[in-house]
């Protein structure tokens, strides 16, 4: 097995794209990928795309197939991933296999999704197409409906309170703010969203014990990368980044099937055998992207991949431990909160941002200092399918 | 043209009094303070300037709503409409909102239009709660009717207050109306109407002093959002 | 008349865990026999949510989820009947019913509802 460096990185602002379809989306980002990888007039030999509802809301399937015509990639091998919100992070994980194996050398990983062509009823209904057909879809429930389920038990078993969930949506907001791709680019007051009875219109409930600044927006957007074996990538002229490790697990598909429906399992084993891969620990991380799509999960993700012990996330973000400058931080990008989370995307974007912050690429208001190790987690169904990529920059 | 009072006299419909609207204030989520007052007929032309570009977005239905909003307050500005009234929402004395209505007669009120002019801050929330606010708290109306263009008015109003469906015709023939009754206001209104009076002195002569508008560019650009590559 | 509650749960012959869903081989040993099981008795609800912004079918203003397990060990997801001004603690003692849970193509759905004893 080689070891498999990116040489390409780059994505598109996330958001409300009305006049960008998803092929024009996926052909955007993929272009940019491609001329920052120098590969800007030649092919590849291998594509991955990961994408989660183009059947559903676009009516479009085979889309890789498309995407190879459209940009001029053909005759490349070329497939569509679909792993829910954690399409991306497959997409990923097949692209660094295909390149490990030693079958192809230059592999395009894109991801994208447009979940905006149709209404919030209709695009929350989608989403909720991943629970369980019969024990849990016909109820009506949504993502963030298990969100507050999960939520409410973390609350009791542990102590998170709202404070604690503010503060990560105070700080991703506000690093959002400075992300020229997030999607959201407005800083939250904690006046307007928490202490003032205004809060109560502002910051609604959205599943209880969440609120609306509890949750990621739903967004439009594409992120890709190009992967090369490392041997090829130390001649190029832009540091490389290593994937040193990455790890996948599964759970239950249902909460009510997990002994214990706080545990999440499949982030701990993900992350593990990231780290056993890449032969590194969580204290050796300088910088992370966890998936945030509810504040919940950045709290209980940095713990169940071992930068802090259970029950001590909530108050480590409120002691401005994950910040930028802190202790480790996490989402420096505005993460899913504030980024956006176009679901097929996210995996790819994750990584995008690691890479941007291990090549010291970053203006001083966003870059992790002396950054040499990156961690991503990428959440798939409500944690039934879990990846993680330990990166590393490859000194030039 | 000269106006002949007399010709006006047999023009001009009859007007309900209505007790003016007191100002409030309320913090929006990224804690700047929106004035939430009552227009006058004088603010009219101002209001109309920021209105005017949303006639060409089609984005989330603000074609048609401003188009509708724009016949509504000229004929408010020109005396050609029973009982109407306005609110306006400024922040730093920007227009960011507008909403208006009138009154059937002195039990029932009819809800106009809600135009926001910032977005991603429940802007149009705070102002159509104003709105039934003042139906209801100061001019003691018994109910208000209401229709939505847009998704997203039928889902912060039809789906949240919730309304009440009816079989009575849209003033402008689109879809029927809703109703708001007494009973589904008050037990809506702890969740859906904040603010605080009095405004502070400073703000609210700010708010009274000018309408401020933002250029054309700056408000097609807040309402439909466009992102780059 | 009251419909009896058509969820069906499976306990493995082998190791005795108690599965709904359905699988095809027991999530402990891997055994592919197992006994039907219906719920029995009431529900201890072990958590919930009330939920605001529904998915496209749902007309209410907001809707009431609970994960629930049954007398007998079965656990299942459920909506609960109870107004937004009634408190609800996890640990709650609940009485199941089978009762249309939403409406597709015009017709009932039907599923699990907790309703909280008095």
């Amino acid at each position: 097995m080689r070891d498999v460096a990116i040489i390409g990185a780059g994505m598109i602002p996330f958001g409300r794209r009305d006049e960008d379809t998803l092929m024009d989306m996926l052909a955007y980002a993929s272009l940019k990928a491609l001329d920052d990888a120098g590969l800007g007039d030649k092919s590849v030999d291998a594509v991955y795309v990961g994408n989660m509802g183009g059947g559903m809301l676009q009516r479009q399937t085979a889309i890789a197939s498309s995407l190879v015509d459209r940009l001029s990639l053909i005759p490349a091998a070329a497939e569509t991933v679909e792993n829910g919100p954690a399409s991306g992070g497959s997409a990923v994980k097949n692209g660094l296999l295909a390149v490990a194996s030693g079958y192809y050398d230059y592999v395009l990983v894109v991801g994208g999704e447009k979940m905006r062509e149709v209404t919030g009823w209709r695009a929350t209904d989608f989403v909720a197409t991943m629970t369980h057909p019969q024990a849990e879809y016909p109820y009506g429930i949504t993502l963030p409906g298990m969100a507050g389920m999960f939520t409410r038990l973390y609350m009791e078993k542990y102590g998170v309170t709202r404070e604690h969930l503010l503060a990560v949506s105070l700080k991703n907001q506000e690093m959002g703010a400075l992300n020229p791709y997030a999607h959201v680019e407005m800083a939250l007051d904690r006046e307007g969203i928490f202490d003032s009875p205004h809060a109560i219109v502002n910051n609604p409930t959205v599943a209880d014990p969440l609120h609306l600044y509890d949750l990621c927006p739903v967004s439009d957007g594409a992120a890709a990368l190009v992967l090369c074996p490392l041997e090829i990538a130390k001649k190029l002229v832009k540091p490389p980044v290593l994937i040193a490790g990455f790890g996948q697990a599964t759970d239950t598909q249902t909460l009510q099937e997990r002994d214990d429906p706080t545990d999440l399992k499949a982030v701990t084993l993900a992350a593990q055998k990231a780290f056993e891969m890449a032969k590194l620990k969580p204290g050796d991380i300088h910088v992370a992207e966890l998936h945030d799509a509810f504040t919940i999960l950045e709290i209980a993700e940095s713990e169940h991949v071992g930068f802090f012990k259970k029950g001590e996330g909530g108050k480590a973000a409120a002691a401005g431990k994950t910040r930028l400058g802190g202790q480790i931080p996490i989402n420096v990008s505005g993460g899913l909160k504030a980024r956006g989370h176009p679901v097929g995307a996210t995996g790819v974007a994750q990584v995008v941002d690691i890479v941007f912050q291990l090549r010291h690429e970053l203006p001083k208001n966003r870059q992790v200092k002396n950054a040499e190790n990156g961690l991503t987690v990428n959440f798939g169904g409500f944690g039934n399918n879990v990846l993680a990529f330990v990166l590393r920059r490859v000194q030039p | 043209m000269p106006v002949d009072m007399e010709l006006e006299a047999v023009l001009r419909p009859p007007q309900i009094p209505m007790v003016p609207y007191p100002p409030k204030v309320i913090t929006l989520a990224n804690g700047k303070k929106m004035v939430v007052r009552q227009a006058s007929r004088e603010d009219v032309p101002s209001i109309l300037k920021s209105v005017h570009p949303c006639l060409f977005i089609e984005r989330d239905y603000y074609d048609i709503v401003s188009a509708r909003l724009y016949g509504e307050l000229l004929a408010w500005y020109r005396y050609r409409v029973k009982s109407e009234y306005c609110l306006i929402g400024q922040i730093d004395s920007y227009l960011v909102g507008v909403v208006n209505g009138r009154l059937e007669d002195e039990k029932v009120g009819m809800s106009y239009h809600t135009l926001a002019i910032d977005r991603g801050l429940r802007i149009g929330s705070h102002l159509f709660a104003a709105k039934m606010e003042y139906h209801m708290d100061y001019l003691g109306q018994e109910s208000v009717l209401i229709v939505a263009e847009s998704p997203i008015g039928f889902r912060r109003w039809m789906i949240e207050y919730p309304l009440e469906k009816t079989n009575i015709p849209h003033e402008l023939g689109g879809g029927d109306s809703y109703r708001l009754t007494r009973d589904i206001y008050f037990a809506a209104k702890p969740r859906l109407v904040v603010g605080d009076r009095p405004v502070p002195q400073d703000l609210l002569d700010e708010a009274m002093m000018e309408i401020k508008f933002a250029d054309d560019d700056t408000i097609r650009e807040r309402i439909a959002g466009l992102k780059g590559r | 008349m009251k419909k009896e509650i058509a969820i069906t749960a499976y306990k493995c012959k082998n190791c005795g865990k108690i599965h709904y869903p359905y699988h095809d081989r027991c999530l402990a040993c891997k055994g592919r026999d197992f006994e039907m099981v219906k719920p029995q008795g009431d529900v201890r609800l072990l958590t919930f949510t009330r939920i605001y912004n529904l998915p496209w079918g749902f007309d209410q203003r907001y809707l009431t989820i609970g994960i629930a397990e049954f007398e007998n060990g079965v656990r299942a997801m459920g909506q609960i009947n109870v107004d937004e001004s009634v408190p609800l603690e996890t640990g709650m003692t609940m009485k199941p019913s089978w009762e249309p849970v939403r409406v597709q193509a015009g017709e009932n759905v039907y599923g699990l509802k907790f309703t909280p004893i008095a």
